[in-house]
């Protein structure tokens, strides 16, 4: 039996971070060491090559790698800076038909016996596009954001993940704005796993840099930098690890804003 | 030969169907599941148990179109039996017991669809965007925050108890009401009854959980 953690990173709903979150969490999981390779299920609206700056060193894909017409090597696209990463895209923009469970399965049972985690990005919805990416997947993370469209659906995701035995499930909840969740007009953390009652794997807050560095194709995980999501994505790949870091909590996060704001108002004061 | 599932009134099929495998001779088990509703779960168990007792799962037939729809979900070749019902049968129809009970555990989460022409016993959650209906009645023991349809078939007199009512929506019979807007009481099992043609939330009373 293989140990390789293979993990499909799922919403239901569309635009709520599943790319983002594959993309950060590769990075840093093949920053504390872990050998990670990350597959962009969702090609026929392949962007996770976008986000980590790769596009341009695409040549193969998984398709010839089983048609054997190239070697796993040589469809794997190493990431320039962190070599732990590698990419490998599931396959052709315009060859959607192609991709069907046992491919994922024997795709997934190559990169098993070479890296300790596999991260599949998976398309939004829960028709054949998801069901051929969750084929394979022994462990899923749900990604979804405070808000009840998203919370419904990934709720949809995880009756479906459960009929297919695909365990552990557990949740990041992306986007989390404390301001807003505060002022009560965001869902708040524990609204949101009352419902979809899984464990609560992180917290990612909004910010803005997140935007940015997309745009740039580096993901934020791939500098030091102190932003709250770059921190974030930190954590889970701790906490995915084993490691037993608290949550943030966003009224903390306030409260530490506050405090800081108090400070600097006393301190002009005096 | 078919392996039939055993009558919902006599055993639980998980009981029975280890012991009716090892009975059972031919390779492909060709399986009646009669009167019992399987959901996808229930039936990828089944699955995994006569894989285990070496057989190879052949064709389902089913009088419940609900397992029919979650077998063939699964990818299996499932149909409608024509084997006579279990409970058609049924010698007194007011006999009470869990015979008209259908237990489910587990929470029905967005998109799920339980369905019984029995009172239903459900052991979890319904989450919102989940639906729960009945010929006769709900009984949640846990949230109910989907939406939940007693006497669907038009009984007036059906009910539904939740140890916490905070539905989308509500249905007895014909008549439809939209939530609570405000949050129940902790604590506090309440039931929906039709009074005087609208549906009233009260206290739920021990003596509700019994047979009428
Ligand atoms: N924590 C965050 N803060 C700010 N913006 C974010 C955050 N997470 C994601 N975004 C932005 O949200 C948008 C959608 O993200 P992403 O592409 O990762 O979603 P997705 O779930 O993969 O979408 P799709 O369903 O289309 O594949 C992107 O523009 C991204 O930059
Ligand atoms: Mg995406």
């Amino acid at each position: 039996m293989s140990t390789t953690r293979t993990i499909l990173i799922c919403s239901g709903k569309g635009g709520v971070g599943k790319t983002t979150t594959t993309a950060n969490l590769g990075i840093a999981l093949a920053r504390q060491g872990a050998k990670t390779v990350v597959l962009d299920a969702d090609f026929g609206l392949r962007n996770l090559d976008l986000l980590l700056g790769l596009e341009n060193r695409i040549v193969y894909t998984a398709q010839e790698v089983l048609a054997e017409t190239c070697r796993l090597e040589q469809a794997l696209v190493k990431h320039k800076q962190e070599p732990n990463l590698a990419l490998l895209p599931a396959g052709n923009p315009r060859m959607l038909e192609w991709l069907k469970p046992k491919d994922m399965q024997a795709i997934v049972a190559l990169l098993e016996r070479q890296f300790d985690y596999v991260l599949i990005d998976c398309p939004a919805g829960i028709e054949d596009g998801f069901k051929n990416a969750a084929a394979a997947a022994r462990e899923a993370v749900v990604i979804t954001t405070p808000e009840v469209a998203a919370v419904r659906d990934a709720d949809r995701v995880i009756g479906l993940l459960n009929t297919k035995g695909v365990q552990p499930v557990q949740l990041v909840l992306n986007r989390v704005r404390p301001k807003m969740m505060s002022n009560q007009e965001m869902l708040s953390v524990d609204d949101v796993t009352d419902i979809l009652a899984l464990p609560l794997l992180g917290l990612v807050f909004e910010d803005e840099q997140v935007i940015v560095s997309t745009n740039r194709g580096e993901p934020l995980t791939l500098s030091d930098s102190s932003s709250p999501a770059a921190q974030a994505y930190g954590n889970i790949a701790q906490r995915l690890q084993g490691e037993d870091i608290p949550l943030m909590d966003p009224s903390q996060a306030r409260r530490g804003l506050r405090a800081r704001m108090r400070k600097l108002m006393q301190t002009r004061i005096f | 030969m078919t392996l039939r599932l055993p009558d919902q009134r006599l055993d639980h099929w998980r009981d029975r169907l280890p012991d009716l495998l090892n009975r059972y001779s031919q390779p492909i088990v060709d399986l009646d599941c009669g009167d019992w509703m399987l959901n996808c779960s229930d039936l990828a168990d089944l699955c995994a148990a006569v894989t285990e007792a070496g057989h190879q799962l052949g064709r389902i037939t089913s009088r419940v179109p609900e397992t029919i729809v979650s077998a063939s979900a699964l990818g299996l070749d499932a149909s409608r039996s024509n084997t006579p019902s279990n409970t058609e049968d049924r010698p007194n129809p007011a006999v009470t017991g869990p015979s008209d009970l259908l237990f489910h555990h587990g929470t029905l989460r967005s998109g799920d669809h339980l369905q019984s022409d029995r009172s239903i016993l459900l052991f979890g959650d319904v989450n919102p965007g989940a639906r729960i209906s009945s010929t006769a009645d709900v009984l949640v023991w846990g949230r109910l925050r989907g939406v939940a349809h007693a006497g669907c078939e038009g009984s007036t007199t059906a009910k539904i108890v939740a140890l916490q009512l905070r539905p989308l929506q509500l249905r007895i019979a014909d008549v439809v009401a939209r939530g609570p807007d405000d949050l129940p009481q902790v604590g506090l099992a309440e039931q929906a009854q039709l009074k005087d043609g609208v549906i009233a939330i009260e206290p739920a009373v021990i003596q509700s959980l019994q047979k009428r």
